[in-house]
């Protein structure tokens, strides 16, 4: 019932990765300590709520993962949250709410976290808990057992969605063996060979100081923090994490990929490969996708269905990947409306390529973009989170505001070079409803 | 896209279907260090709330507007949504869009909601445009245009998001449950209207209805953020003060009836997950009964170790996700709880959620389970004062359906709560047989 489009929710959060990235953050300082075994912990000091947000970040996820292990960093990031040698998973959980907050465990692409959040007051308790969940978990079989079951489930049920179906067939025509090919729930035949073995080898192997970064934001004191962390993670022993899996995305070719799912609207995707957050052409790329589909604002949500009607979502998503990245641009609308919609979005791609954005559409897509980024870092579970990540991404927490200044700097010009650059040869995904 | 800061703990959005509270569990308290919220009234009866909150440099615009779902003839259902979004499509001097270009342009973000009792506008901003939104809210509130031919458009755009509503199973069972629970009451229709309403809102019909409900006396405008009251009250009257009162009085809703037999129904889809919905009538949001019902609530399947999470989803592992939901309307409310599961274990699991609602009848809470919930609440609260929007949202719900102190008494309230009043609670409105059931079952030919 509302006017802005709902979120996908899985999908939408894999695919955002850090799609609303910058701002300075104006609380006090952020203060990076190096322990002596290479675990890393940052802590800003924030009054403005009596709340407090960690994110402890790893390296570990798809990237690291091969077609035979797809899906494991995730499978351990459930078992983490859900049994350590002291507490069970309803313990862990009721724990957390006693404290006045949560706490969970996701694996992404890049990175895998375990967040929490509490009333500031219960701080020290709250990263316990962090650090317990994290040291000691018992990845007992019979867990192992029942994760199994329930991640084949999230697979099978993936299939019946046709944004995710349609998401699937695209990545894995853009990746190939590459890691990226995969949603992190991983694929039914590698998550059936997963078990206590190869979990324990995979949490030895990622669970190393050396990879990891604690993250804290909220109202607490920078000494005690850190003094809490070292008494928690400075025991781990010295490691560094693996080197990611080498593979290559397929070379660039236009394909059309058709899938069948039940529904009422077919979904439309078309996407190619785009650089990852680090290159010089990501702050254009990003102004780039959202000049098209960023906001309500942008060419697709006006054209598409202010003008044309062919929607009610319609969007461009440019995930922020530390690898190869990709651009999409997606469309959802009525199956009798599908060869319509799919000619106008393709148009649209086309016509950035040629048709540079207007001085005004420049200015409104950068406003939105550091807008949204300034306001998507106003909360405590954001900074965490936002601060944990670019770290382990090895660009340092800095890098937003060096992001912030590079959008600032895009010209038109820029915009369309970018756009012919990367979205040349466009590779489509449709899931359809069956023709009856 | 998560891009909405609304309360998202426990109370989901039930009648809206989107993440925002539905009863607010919020109150100021010494500990967040904001002062109290200001609340005027304007010569034309509009109601202005303004909220210090400096955490960041950014100011949240809830217009609200008494008119929804519930106020709508039966030749004009979906009207209140469809005027929704037509106030974005233009006015006697700006063009489609003018709202996302001002808004977007100036790095904030716009949203809108419809529900059965309020419809509501929000423009997030950087402070300095907080004139400029006000501005644009009362252009949108009392000179949007209506062309027809946008609105022919804007029909299809609507024809679509009944589309998305339809694939997604979470918002179709959200909708079908309440449905069931309130039948032929106002609040069982569909917000959205069928294409026949649609196609039958002529220009003349929806302008008529946005002229007899947009009118500053049925309006709230709450605005939170690093703003002085007076300068806000300054633009306020520029704008908005100058539109004369409509005097259009809301007719009053009657009461729900109770659900008195077991309405039972079973739908096929696609998914090869299965679905359970079970749902019953439960306090408005004058009842004073609402507070033990969101404590039960809270306890029985609100939180993540709520007791149905316990013994349905960790200990029996025969639900991938549960949840109970406490939404209070004017005229009446609905508790739901709501399971993801194979479609083989409905039965059972149906049973076993009967069984720990007699449990709870039987025995009452623990002492402990009272302070968790009271927790959940409070630290609910607490994450709300991190963002302007929180406040914002919550003060408009208030205000327009209840009442600004009620919402600010809102905690300390809760606290009063006996375990003796969530046992009575859960023995008046949890009846064991009149309750409404929807399941969503794999098609049969599915794989």
């Amino acid at each position: 019932m509302r006017r802005r489009p709902m979120a996908w929710s899985l999908a939408a959060t894999l695919l955002l990765g850090l799609a609303v990235p910058a701002g300075a953050a104006d609380a006090g300082a952020i203060a990076r300590t190096r322990l002596a075994n290479g675990f890393t912990v940052l802590v800003r000091p924030n009054p403005a709520a009596p709340v407090v947000a960690i994110s402890l970040g790893i390296r570990m996820g798809t990237r690291w993962e091969t077609p035979e292990t797809a899906g494991i960093s995730n499978f351990l990031q459930l078992m983490v949250v859900r049994d350590t040698a002291s507490r069970s998973g309803t313990q862990i959980v009721q724990e957390a709410e006693r404290l006045g907050g949560q706490i969970d465990a996701v694996a992404d692409q890049d990175w895998s976290e375990i967040s929490a959040t509490a009333l500031s007051r219960n701080w020290k308790a709250i990263l316990e808990l962090v650090a317990d969940v994290a040291l000691h978990p018992t990845l007992a079989d019979s867990l192992a057992d029942s994760i199994k079951e329930f991640v084949l489930r999230q697979i099978r049920n993936r299939g019946d969605q046709p944004y995710a179906v349609a998401v699937d067939a695209l990545t894995q025509s853009l990746f190939g063996q590459h890691p990226y090919a995969w949603n992190p729930l991983g694929r039914g035949q590698s998550v059936e060979r997963i078990d206590r073995t190869s979990l324990l080898a995979h949490y030895r192997r990622h669970y190393v100081p050396g990879g990891m970064v604690l993250a804290v934001s909220g109202r607490v004191r920078t000494p005690e923090v850190v003094a809490e962390a070292e008494r928690l993670f400075g025991g781990m022993p010295v490691g560094r994490p693996p080197s990611a899996t080498t593979a290559t995305p397929p070379p660039v070719g236009a394909t059309r990929l058709e899938s069948e799912v039940p529904g009422a609207q077919a979904q439309i995707l078309m996407g190619a490969l785009a650089p990852p957050f680090i290159h010089p052409d990501y702050p254009a790329t990003k102004v780039l996708s959202t000049v098209l589909g960023g906001g309500m604002a942008g060419r697709f949500f006006s054209e598409l269905r202010d003008k044309q009607a062919l929607a009610y979502s319609t969007r461009a998503l440019y995930p922020s990947l530390t690898d190869t990245g990709y651009f999409v641009a997606q469309l959802g609308t009525a199956p009798e409306n599908l060869a319509r919609a799919e000619a106008s979005l393709k148009k649209e791609l086309e016509r950035i390529r040629e048709e540079p954005p207007s001085a005004e559409e420049l200015r409104v897509a950068k406003a939105y973009l550091l807008g949204n980024l300034a306001m998507d870092r106003r909360t405590n579970a954001r900074q965490a989170w936002y601060l944990a990540t670019f770290e382990l991404a090895g660009v340092g927490y800095e890098f937003l505001d060096r992001y912030t200044a590079a959008v600032g700097a895009v010209t038109a010009a820029d915009v369309q070079r970018v756009a012919r650059a990367y979205l040349k040869t466009m590779r489509e995904s449709v899931a359809r409803p069956p023709i009856r | 896209m998560q891009r909405r800061y609304l309360p998202l703990i426990v109370l989901s959005a039930w009648l809206t279907g989107c993440s925002a509270a539905a009863t607010v569990p919020s109150t100021v308290s010494n500990d967040t260090g904001l002062p109290p919220p200001t609340r005027q009234v304007l010569a034309n009866g509009m109601r202005l709330i303004v909220q210090e909150h400096r955490a960041a440099d950014i100011v949240a615009l809830y217009l609200f507007v008494a008119v929804g779902a519930r106020d709508e003839g039966p030749t004009d259902l979906g009207f209140s949504h469809f005027q929704e979004h037509m106030v974005f499509k233009g006015t006697d001097t700006q063009g489609p869009g003018f709202v996302d270009r001002a808004v977007e342009g100036a790095g904030g973000r716009s949203d809108a909601n419809t529900s059965f009792d309020y419809t509501f506008y929000s423009l997030v901003l950087p402070t300095s445009e907080a004139s400029h939104g006000i501005q644009i809210l009362a252009d949108m509130a009392f000179r949007s245009k209506f062309d027809p031919v946008e609105m022919a458009r804007e029909r299809d755009v609507i024809l679509e998001e009944a589309r998305v509503e339809q694939d997604s199973p979470d918002t179709a069972l959200t909708r079908g449950l309440n449905r069931l629970v309130f039948r032929d009451h106002p609040y069982g229709r569909s917000l959205l209207g069928s294409e026949a309403t649609l196609k039958g809102a002529t220009r003349e019909r929806l302008l008529a209805y946005y002229r007899r409900h947009y009118v500053p006396d049925q309006m709230t405008l709450v605005v939170v953020g690093p703003v002085a009251p007076r300068h806000i009250e300054a633009a306020v009257q520029d704008t908005f003060g100058r539109i004369p009162a409509g005097g259009h009085r809301r007719a009053p809703l009657a009461a729900a009836r109770p659900l008195t037999d077991g309405t039972r129904q079973d739908v096929e889809r696609p998914e090869q997950q299965a679905y359970l919905a079970l749902g019953w009538r439960a306090p408005s949001t004058s009842d004073p009964d609402g507070f033990a019902v969101d404590l039960l609530a809270t306890i029985l399947g609100g939180t993540e170790s709520s007791r149905l999470a316990q013994t349905l989803r960790d200990r029996d592992q025969l639900v991938a996700r549960i949840t109970m939901d406490y939404n209070s309307l004017e005229a009446g409310g609905v508790v739901s709880i709501k399971a993801k599961l194979e479609a083989k274990d409905l039965d059972k699991v149906q049973r076993l959620i009967l069984d720990e609602i007699a449990r709870i009848q039987e025995h009452g809470v623990t002492e402990d389970e009272r302070e968790l919930a009271l927790t959940t609440f409070e630290a609910s609260h607490a994450f709300d004062t991190e963002t302007a929007e929180g406040l914002a949202y919550a003060y408009g719900l208030a205000e327009t359906t209840w009442t600004l102190e009620a919402e600010l008494m809102y905690v300390k309230r809760l606290r009063q709560v006996t375990r003796e009043q969530i046992q009575d609670a859960a023995r008046r409105f949890l009846s064991r047989t009149d309750y409404a059931r929807l399941a969503f079952v794999p098609a049969r030919k599915s794989r």
